[in-house]
């Protein structure tokens, strides 16, 4: 019997052998090709949990990719904290407008992190609708599909509540008050990737943007990002784990395979032949086709050539390398799609 | 050069924040003039932290903390300027495009174009393009420089380029463009004068825009 899609997925989690690398999308899924075909729209979908499962399902049911996910956006859990958030419209994703705390490193002052139990956090807001969702989607296309969950890093998140800007320039003034806030938010993390596990996610997908390099220095990323994504994501029990970061990777691989998780997406910036031979089967590789060329901007043959060429590099999932813009149109991703699966 | 100057240039690219203002001082204290110490010393310490930022010897928090002290220095002799003249190499309108507010790379811009020596308009971020438009015209600014890390506000800067060209202004006001969303053929595509992939190359840009 051939392979489901949920089964070429989680072997590719394990790194099996398989006799083509499942295509699906481990990042922000949705598209606005893919709203009009559901009639499902941002920026209801982020906050109504039926909404969620049905438009998260859309990379499958719309455009063939092997997995479906919950979460569209990195705003959910900063807003629950306490981060003004602007809903973004129907090709916009949410944005957040304010900073709900003080952390100023030019003169040495900084609110103290009191933040909700993680007990309540799961209870919150629009986590508590992702998680929600994530059932939901377990139940309706878990038998088929992988269910992919998106929560947001430790590093990323402290950044939201404090300012990006201003945590990152603290590590140079005060590094123990970098450590007190992403030490305050790593336990609601951990507690929150264990409620997406509990919920039925088969894989959970953190996003670490502000752990790039490009904005941090590789040789400080464990102590300010990798050691505390081990301690919350990578402890998840019952779920696969994957850590996004953007930009070019190249120099944190070897960290992000210290983490301990299951696999790194990454994006297009690191060569994909590269960093097959750098991650050397430590971990699944996930990626790492370019979301603005080819997928916004190029043509569906340059998709097309473009997943041919990855999955021949040897990654074990072909994915976009980053969160699909929503302007993306859908004849690219079925280029993609299709060429990844008639290999 | 002198001994005052080098040791700011020292404390800048250190990001020795503490001593940036009296490094400052001390180079006024030894004859230096507000316009030598922003070009000789600032501008010079940028460049170097630029060169190191290039070779992966800098990352963004090394980045930071020299561009705050560059700030420290700029506080006290910038107001001096303005008394003697207002002199400056070009005046620049920065923004993040509106529907975006991700500016740390537009900050760091900043930090660089005024490490140039010219005079920055820092719009902050979610701007409207027309305002930025707006801005350049009533201080007479010959750069817009528009940054943006998300695709669905790539769209803001072909407007801006729209817009220039419906006023006459294309080629008067230079624009130069920059983020994670952008590259060098969609700046060719929508007709910017320039792009570049972070604020080192930025500031080459901006510098052969002015004929620096």
């Amino acid at each position: 019997m051939a392979m489901t899609p949920r089964e070429r997925v989680l072997a590719a989690m394990k790194r099996e052998k398989l006799d083509r690398p499942p295509v699906a999308v481990f990042t922000q899924s949705a598209t606005i090709d893919q709203m009009d075909a559901l009639n499902i729209y941002w920026p209801e979908a982020h906050s109504d949990p039926k909404l969620m499962c049905e438009l998260g399902a859309g990379q499958a049911k719309v455009f063939g990719f092997e997995a479906v996910r919950s979460s569209f956006c990195l705003t959910a859990e900063a807003e629950a904290l306490g981060c003004k958030v602007d809903p973004g419209k129907s090709d916009r994703t949410p944005m957040l407008k304010a900073h709900p705390f003080h952390f100023d490193p030019m003169e040495g002052s900084y609110d103290t992190p009191n933040l909700m139990a993680p007990e309540e956090f799961v209870k919150t807001g629009r986590p508590a609708v992702i998680i929600e969702a994530t059932k939901l989607m377990k139940e309706k296309y878990g038998q088929e599909y992988a269910v992919i969950a998106g929560n947001t890093g430790p590093f990323t998140l402290a950044g939201h509540l404090v300012s990006t800007e201003n945590l990152v320039f603290g590590i140079m003034m005060d590094p123990d008050k970098v450590h007190e806030w992403v030490d305050a938010v790593n336990p609601i993390i951990k507690a929150y990737c264990q409620a997406l596990s509990d919920a039925g996610a088969d894989i959970i997908q953190m996003s670490e943007p502000s752990a790039s390099t490009d904005l941090l220095d590789p040789a400080t990323f464990m102590e300010y990002a990798g050691n505390y994504v081990h301690d919350s994501l990578a402890q998840t029990k019952g779920a696969d784990t994957v850590l996004h970061i953007c930009g070019d990777t190249k120099p944190i691989l070897d960290y992000m395979i210290q983490t301990g998780v299951t696999g790194l997406s990454i994006e297009e910036k690191v060569d994909s032949a590269e960093a097959v031979k750098i991650v050397n089967n430590r971990a699944a590789l996930v990626g790492n086709v370019g979301v603005v060329n080819p997928l916004l901007q190029g043509t569906p043959e340059d998709c097309a050539a473009a997943g041919k060429r990855i999955a021949a590099a040897g990654f074990n999932v072909i994915s976009p390398g980053c969160g699909l813009s929503a302007l993306i149109k859908g004849e690219n991703l079925k280029a993609l799609v299709n060429a990844v699966k008639s290999l | 050069m002198s001994a005052e100057m080098d040791a700011l240039i020292d404390v800048v690219v250190k990001g020795k924040i503490k001593e940036g203002k009296d490094a400052t001082q001390k180079c006024l204290d030894a004859g230096h003039s507000p316009q030598e110490i922003i070009f000789d010393g600032l501008s010079a310490a940028m460049a170097i932290v630029g060169d190191k930022y290039a070779a992966k010897q800098y990352f963004l928090p090394q980045v930071l903390l020299a561009a705050n002290t560059l700030y420290m220095g700029l506080n006290l002799v910038l107001p001096m300027l303005t008394g003697a003249g207002g002199e400056t190499k070009g005046k620049v309108v920065i923004g993040v495009v509106e529907g975006d507010v991700h500016d740390i790379g537009k900050n760091i811009v900043k930090a660089m174009l005024t490490g140039l020596g010219l005079t920055i308009y820092d719009m902050g971020k979610d701007v409207p393009i027309k305002d930025m438009v707006e801005k350049a015209k009533s201080e007479g600014a010959t750069i817009i420089a528009e940054s943006t890390l998300m695709t669905p506000t790539l769209a803001g800067m072909k407007a801006c380029e729209a817009i220039l060209a419906e006023e006459g202004l294309k080629g008067q006001i230079k624009t130069m463009i920059g983020g994670g969303a952008t590259s060098k053929e969609f700046a060719d595509q929508i007709g910017a004068d320039g792009w570049s992939y972070d604020a080192v190359e930025a500031s080459k840009v901006a510098s052969a825009f002015l004929g620096l």
